[in-house]
């Protein structure tokens, strides 16, 4: 029995022991491949290895199927099995995976901070000598760049926050698009009139709001001007322009559907493509959602509304995240030759083709005709989404509290002025102008 | 007796005696895994949240040593002072809501089933049903039903024409938490009538045949021999009705998301907990107050469980 003790104790102390050593801390810097070196280079023929990539994108799996099978036809060595999560889970899914060092090769990256936490922490292999890599558009590589600006991810797409309209309810009802403000206020009084829910805002999920309030706000705080004003410390987010955008936000509740604040987003989409509302907002993502609900809806995009009738209407885009390798990978080369076939123009093209989506890659040109309408109006004008691209830090960052202050405009627990505080109050605990 | 025979007759005996007492205690080997088990998946963890509350945190970088600066932070700093007393408060609430609509009702429910009526199994049985359903289906089942556009429940109340009374159940804040509590109500009401069921059965039958010959009423023997002789089945459901309340998450996350809308309306400390530590991948210092929460809470639960159960203890002394 004594033994018994004896070992039992032991077992205990070593468990005590792993947990007082820290159940998470960054991987040793020596003994991976350093990945900055050299171009990937094809590993040598024999069983093959398999990558295990994961994704918040669970709507693409099939599609992701069909590139993979390409890949897989070109490089016989190399099995990547796609393993895409719940988007509200995958966070944490992984966080874990990292932490442990197991599980994943290939890993989704969150865009801008998201990338950044992951990259300061040591868990990714930098990827600026991977060939293709260099040929990106500087600004989307922004979106996978760690604090010591190393590219630590393959941007994948870019999205943008758009007005979905109903072209055929606008025709009957001898509306034009709106272009300003106003016009979008007048829009939506005649569409209301003609029982027509104006917009199909869902509330429920609290970022949709800010990409509403990056369509609607951004001519009223004034685009890239105030960006990098803000960005440099001369203003703030209590200033009167940017509360002017909040107040527009309240001004546009009579026109989302009734108690929109309990919907969520599957419920607006409903509400958009069955017709019973005119024009739903949200990323361009959702293109492709409604290609598959309902490939006659005669649907159109608008960007962001110009500040007066003919003005500058700017993109408001963003990167929706960016393919790394996980530095714990066993097979450092075979994922380099992955990572290097999704920043060529071949997967761009394909990923573009088939999802309907803007490819993050150059030289890659849309099939779908909204689709190259979205890239030749960025090629005209774009914004960035504020709170994703410079204020997702903090805890909670101050993209959430933005948002989540919203949802309390809308109830009438806060105010504006509130809305714009508690904002700044949130980005004041991190943020450092740019000198 | 020669002297030696007794020596090795007494070292007979005792090696007997030790291999007895070892079968015996080899028992105690069948234990091991799942002590083991016990320890990874819950000592474990636990060593780990106390251990990491006490360092700084930078995404998923452990840091410096800081002491109880998490704890004070929690507490002192905004907005995490106003999230964390805000969460208690509807934690507070959940408990009280659930002692009314589930505990009263269950214990209502299993004397009703525990007189002579027809058909006991058959009420026990529809009573128990929900409880087979996992609490992320009954969540998703009842954001169906209460859904302000196409719910089953608004439309319901147009057709019966109580048009007036159909409301966002969720999407307010005036009445998204006490949905919550009711559905949560309505879930776990089977399994505490048969507990309270089981405490029932349990008292004698002929204490009331006694007190009826005494001329006791049906409200007195209720107040006076009822509740006092079921005071153990009442207990055990309070106390676990405090832990459940404290620890509830996944109907609210099924209903509400994490962020628990509208606008922090049915947030408690395990959903705050789940956003501080695993809001984002970003994470900030969010692995460092998220677990200080943890330890928080721990320690509430702990020390308030132990406190009732000294408290209905001394109660069940005294009767």
């Amino acid at each position: 029995m004594r033994r018994v003790g004896v070992w039992l104790f032991c077992v205990v102390l070593m468990l005590v022991l792993a947990a007082c050593n820290g159940g998470t801390s960054a991987p040793a810097s020596g003994g991976q491949t350093d990945g900055s070196t050299a171009p990937a280079t094809e590993p040598a023929k024999g069983e093959p290895v398999e990558l295990v990539m994961y994704s918040w994108r669970t709507e693409d799996k099939e599609a992701y199927a069909k590139f993979i099978a390409e890949f897989e036809r070109q490089h016989s060595n190399i099995k990547v099995k796609f393993k895409p999560f719940k988007s509200t889970e995958y966070n944490t899914i992984l966080s874990n995976s990292l932490t442990s060092g197991t599980g994943v090769d290939i890993v989704q990256l969150r865009p801008y901070s998201g990338a950044t936490s992951i990259a300061d922490a040591g868990y990714l292999l930098p990827l600026d000598e991977v060939k293709g890599v260099a040929e990106i558009e500087r600004t989307y590589l922004d979106a996978a760049r760690g604090s010591d600006q190393k590219v630590y991810g393959v941007p994948l797409s870019i999205n943008s926050a758009v007005i979905f309209y109903n072209k055929k309810l606008f025709e009957e009802n001898g509306l034009e698009a709106p272009q300003t403000w106003d016009e979008l206020l007048q829009v939506s009084t005649e569409l209301q009139k003609k029982g027509i829910i104006p917009i199909a805002q869902a509330g429920k999920a609290s970022y949709l709001l800010s990409i509403t309030h990056s369509v609607i706000g951004t001519s009223s705080y004034g685009g890239n001007e105030y960006v990098d004003q803000l960005l440099a410390g001369q203003t703030k987010f209590t200033d009167g322009a940017f509360t002017e955008s909040i107040k527009r936000m309240q001004e546009l509740a009579p026109f989302f559907p009734p108690d929109f604040i309990g919907i969520d987003d599957k419920d607006a989409q409903a509400l958009f493509y069955t017709g019973k509302a005119a024009m739903y907002i949200n990323g361009s993502y959702r293109l492709e959602t409604f290609e598959k609900q309902s490939t006659d809806l005669p649907i159109d995009i608008l960007p962001a509304l110009a500040k007066e009738k003919g003005g500058e209407t700017p993109m408001i885009n963003w990167v929706d995240g960016s393919y790394g390798i996980a530095k714990s990978t066993k097979h450092p080369e075979e994922a380099k030759v992955f990572v290097e076939w999704l920043a060529s123009k071949e997967f761009g093209q394909m990923f573009s083709d088939d999802l309907n989506r803007l490819s993050a890659i150059s030289g890659v040109t849309p099939k779908h005709p909204l689709v190259q309408k979205m890239t030749q109006l960025s090629e005209k004008s774009m914004a960035p989404f504020l709170m994703l691209v410079h204020f997702g830090e903090g805890t909670p960052t101050t993209k959430t509290t933005f948002e989540d202050s919203l949802q309390g405009l809308y109830i009438n627990k806060i105010d504006v002025d509130k809305v714009a505080g508690d904002t700044q109050a949130s980005a004041d605990k991190w943020f450092k102008p740019k000198k | 007796m020669p002297v030696l025979e007794k020596k090795t007759a007494i070292k007979t005996e005792t090696a007997s005696a030790r291999s007895v007492n070892w079968k015996k205690h080899m028992v105690h080997l069948f234990l091991l895994p799942a002590l083991l088990f016990y320890i990874w998946f819950q000592v474990y963890p636990i060593l780990s949240a106390f251990l990491n509350s006490f360092f700084a945190w930078d995404g998923l970088k452990r840091g410096a040593f800081i002491g109880l600066e998490n704890f004070v932070r929690l507490f002192t700093e905004s907005p995490f002072q106003e999230t964390f007393f805000r969460g208690l408060g509807h934690n507070v609430i959940f408990f009280i809501g659930i002692v009314i609509t589930k505990l009263a009702v269950a214990f209502l429910i299993a004397l009703v089933i525990n007189s002579k009526i027809r058909g006991k199994e058959f009420f026990k049985m529809v009573i128990f049903l929900p409880k087979l359903l996992s609490v992320i289906v009954v969540g998703f089942l009842f954001s169906l039903i209460l859904n302000p556009t196409y719910g089953a429940l608004n439309t319901f109340l147009a057709f019966i024409g109580l048009q007036e009374w159909a409301r966002p159940w969720l999407g307010s804040p005036d009445t998204a938490l006490y949905t919550i509590i009711l559905v949560n109500s309505w879930y776990g009401l089977g399994f505490a009538v048969l507990i309270f069921l089981a405490g029932l059965q349990a008292i004698p039958t002929e204490i009331y045949d006694a007190a009826k010959i005494d001329g006791a009423s049906g409200l007195t023997m209720l107040w006076k021999m009822t509740i006092p002789l079921a005071m153990p089945s009442i207990m055990v459901m309070t106390i676990l009705s405090f832990i459940g309340a404290f620890e509830t998450f996944e109907l609210i996350f099924a209903m509400q998301g994490s962020q628990a809308g509208p606008y922090f309306s049915t947030d408690v400390l395990a959903t705050y907990f789940y956003r501080l530590a695993f809001g984002s991948v970003a994470g900030g210092e969010s692995i460092g107050l998220g677990s200080a929460l943890a330890v928080v809470l721990f320690l509430m639960i702990s020390s308030a469980t132990a406190v009732l159960l000294f408290f209905f203890k001394r109660k069940e002394y005294e009767q």
